[in-house]
């Protein structure tokens, strides 16, 4: 039989298969669907009308309600009110406003397991490639007419290239600004429906929070999903979320890859992308300078304790710029928690920084997040799109929680290498 | 003269007013917020004006912030613009303008403090003088620190005895919107006194000044104690006189209500002042609960709140935001460990604004939604969709409705 790699292996399995290669087209079954507020109500809609049956397996849905922390005028109110009303008729899981952002929610309540297939209506769900699993974006309608009703769903299986990371940073730069430089140095548009396998030995060195804001880059750079084999760390950490059992699949050595992209990350600095797209990426001094009046830590690449934590470093004992504000937005309740004992909900806040409930924070602008076309926000979210958060004059910076923390204490895209 | 009375003559430059004389009044503070502030900047620009006194006008960004839409942003940053080329104070992000006026020491007893926001009226809980305006009178006010005014007619509450365990200054709120009806104050200045207004701690005398609007009132003020004193100790290092009614002063109407026997108090959906004892709502299902506002969101607030959520958790089928009126507030809650106690009982514990108390953002309620809520407002379409449905009610209603999932009477779980 021909080599595999951790993906083909799982949707082989999810098929029923022996094995599948690169360009075969699979129907398999879907361990996980999540669903988000901004779209879940539309997947009703055609659930409800056009496919007309029970939810197959409505244990393995869960409608996250993570772009509103609370709905900002009545019409979100009432898309919300279908959502839950959606997934109460069904018995689907939900977790309403205020639990966290989709993908945390969707680890922290155990609903992602190494080996699992997991589809949802966020094009970031490659993320979850992390923790092991095959994980892919679905439209709308996919999840309506065969997630929903079969607990199924149909992918070619993609071409695979190897991403190996190696080397031992020297310049400071922490996972998050390897991940933007990356992004950068993949191309958007550089690996089309091609499956990203992450892997060397920086990626194995990581810890879990970190190796996520790998996979998470996989559909900024067009791919289908991205992966990371898992690990006795990866076991453990989900064995933390879950009582539930799960077989982990892994790469068979000597599988084979369509191109192999292998980067020395030694050098690297911290990095900055900048509006219009991800792929404006530069070392932090291209952008260094440019006034900022919004900080941010939150949204997908963001609003994890290890952010809390780093902001916190930089900023103990400090004040932000005068006229800056700075949220910080936990990406679970969990990460609050956390958060409030480590006692980084005290430091933050006597920094000037404002806390926000679990969400995605200002992940385009439905609670927050909008501005006036004069200004300028940098932040750990994921997209720097023109009008994703107000005005398309409007300007986002994506960066590390350090390099956010000290822009805020200047006023400006600031190198964060002189507080470390 | 009562204490508006004597309050406005003073600011006025007169010995003494009487009821229905139209004084032209100093002011001592004006305020403005980024929704009614930009009604009037660019107007206030083009005719070229001043500001009287940089250190007397104040601005914030209290009721769309964070902004959910870039004409919110506009709003904010046209109202922080304003504040730095006429060099005023600026409070972006740091909470309710009701809160911060006291807090940041702006609001002394003995005052006159307007501003272009109607719960204004709260201050008078510090014994001060205070009204809100709206955008064009604020203007002129920005400008020449003046403004003319009719002495209002004083209504009088007296609250004998003491209230009871799980009542607070918002039951009585509540309690004499009944009484009043929303027109029953119309022009006039409400005052309260008696053994149970002095046993209100400030936050409960804020909550009731608060709502002395929703009666008509054109202000409502408690003589000022030790309480406001101990209050401003650090926050104001001005002179102030605690101003005191005269014994003889006259009343247009003695209201009295037995502080002892007042039961827990809520208003039902459409007007604050279809207000019942809690009886007759508890049972009542609703799926959203608001702690917090203008009138709610102080210490004495969520500390009452979190005694009754300790150790137990919000109904699967309720969403409790928690909202602080200021950042001060926030930090003292870390401080006390209430945040902890918050989040472990599953409410979401929100950054210092107005909420969605104005309609404007921040949780708005969707078709036929219930809520219970702190906030002082509940006339159809307030808080979102003409056909949600609000009650009014304490911290207290609020925490304990909030466990149970329906509207509950909070001494059941004292």
């Amino acid at each position: 039989m021909m080599p595999m790699n951790m993906i083909e292996k799982i949707l082989a399995r999810a098929s029923g298969r022996e094995s599948v290669a690169p360009g075969d087209v699979v129907v398999a079954n879907v361990d996980t669907e999540l669903l988000h507020d901004l779209s879940g109500y539309i997947t009703a809609r055609v659930f409800e009308n056009e496919v007309k049956r029970p939810m197959r397996y409505p244990d393995r849905v869960a409608l996250v309600f993570d772009h509103h922390f609370s709905p900002p005028n009545e019409e979100r109110a009432r898309i919300l009110e279908i959502n839950r009303n959606f997934a109460k008729k069904h018995g689907a899981r939900l977790y309403d406003c205020g639990s966290g952002n989709i993908h945390h929610v969707g680890v922290r309540k155990g609903m992602i397991r190494p080996g699992t297939v997991v589809v949802g209506s966020d094009s970031h769900t490659p993320v979850h490639g992390a923790l092991g699993c095959f994980a892919a974006g679905l439209g709308n309608n996919s999840h309506a007419g065969t997630v929903m009703p079969f607990g199924k769903a149909w992918f070619m299986t993609p071409h695979t290239v190897k991403v190996e990371l190696f080397g031992d940073n020297r310049r400071k730069a922490v996972p998050r600004d390897v991940a933007l430089w990356l992004t950068g140095r993949i191309g958007e548009g550089g690996a089309v429906y091609k499956a990203l396998h992450f892997t060397g030995e920086y990626i194995r060195n990581l810890d879990v929070w970190d190796r996520w804001l790998f996979p998470l880059i996989t559909i900024d750079v067009g791919g289908k999903c991205g992966f990371i084999d898992p690990d006795e760390k990866t076991v453990r950490f989900v064995q933390t979320m879950t009582d539930q059992t799960f077989e982990p699949l892994y790469s068979d050595p000597d599988c084979v890859y369509e191109s192999v992209i292998s980067c020395d990350i030694s050098d690297i600095e911290p990095q900055v992308a900048a509006s219009p797209t991800l792929g404006n990426v530069k070392p932090v001094g291209g952008f260094a300078g440019r006034p900022v009046q919004w900080a941010e830590l939150g949204g997908h690449g963001g609003g994890r304790i290890e952010d809390m934590r780093q902001a916190a470093e930089i900023l103990k004992g400090r004040h932000i710029y005068p006229g800056v504000k700075f949220n910080v937005v936990p990406s679970s309740r969990e990460v609050f928690a956390e958060a409030v004992a480590e006692g980084l909900v005290g430091t933050l806040f006597d920094a000037g920084c404002t806390w926000f409930p679990p969400s995605a924070g200002s992940n385009q602008a439905i609670n927050m997040g909008a501005m006036a076309e004069t200004e300028a926000m940098i932040s750990t979210q994921a997209r720097n799109f023109p009008g994703r958060n107000g005005s398309p004059k409007a300007v986002m910076y994506l960066a590390s929680a350090y390099t956010v923390a000290a822009s805020a204490l200047k006023g400006c895209v600031a190198d964060p290498r002189e507080y470390l | 003269m009562t204490i508006t009375e004597k309050i406005m003559a003073r600011a006025a430059g007169l010995s003494s007013v009487t009821p229905g004389e139209i004084v032209d009044v100093q002011v001592d503070r004006v305020f403005s917020h980024e929704k009614l502030g930009p009604l009037f900047f660019d107007k206030f620009r083009e005719l070229g004006l001043t500001v009287w006194d940089k250190e007397r006008a104040i601005l914030f960004a209290d009721h769309g912030n964070p902004p959910s839409k870039a004409s919110d942003a506009d709003l904010i940053v046209k109202t922080g613009k304003f504040a730095e080329d006429y060099e005023l104070p600026f409070y972006n992000g740091e909470g309710i303008c009701h809160q911060l006026m006291p807090e940041k020491g702006y609001v002394l007893p003995g005052t006159v403090v307007v501003g272009t926001d109607s719960h204004t009226t709260t201050y008078g809980a510090l014994g001060a003088f205070s009204t809100g305006f709206g955008s064009t009178e604020t203007a002129w006010i920005f400008n020449k620190g003046k403004i003319w005014m009719k002495v209002p007619h004083t209504l009088l509450f007296k609250v004998s005895g003491k209230l009871g365990a799980g009542v607070m200054g918002k039951d009585l709120a509540l309690h004499i919107m009944k009484l009043l009806g929303p027109d029953g104050a119309n022009y006039r200045a409400i005052e309260y006194t008696g053994g149970a207004v002095k046993a209100l701690s400030l936050d409960g005398r804020m909550s009731v000044c608060n709502m002395a609007v929703e009666a008509g009132a054109k202000n409502g003020v408690i003589e000022a104690d030790g309480k406001v004193e101990a209050f401003l100790k650090g926050r104001t290092d001005q002179a102030y006189e605690m101003v005191k009614s005269d014994p003889d002063a006259v009343y247009e109407k003695v209201f009295e209500i037995d502080g002892d026997s007042l039961p827990p108090t809520v208003a039902l959906p459409g007007s604050s002042s279809n207000s019942a004892p809690v009886g007759e709502a508890v049972g009542t299902p609703f799926t959203r609960a608001l702690l917090g506002t203008c009138t709610n969101g102080r210490m004495e607030d969520f500390r009452v709140a979190a005694a009754i959520l300790k150790g137990r958790k919000v109904h699967s089928k309720v969403r409790l935001q928690v909202i602080p009126a200021s950042r001060g507030i926030f930090r003292q809650c870390i401080d006390e460990g209430l945040v902890q106690i918050f989040l472990d009982a599953g409410a979401i514990w929100c950054n210092p604004n107005c909420g969605p108390c104005a309609g404007g953002h921040y949780g708005l309620l969707g078709k036929d939604e219930v809520c219970v809520s702190t906030s002082n407002r509940n006339m159809p379409g307030r808080m979102g969709d003409s056909s949600a449905k609000i009650f009014l009610a304490s911290p207290a209603v609020v925490a304990a409705s909030a466990v149970n999932g329906k509207i509950t009477d909070p001494r059941d779980y004292l």
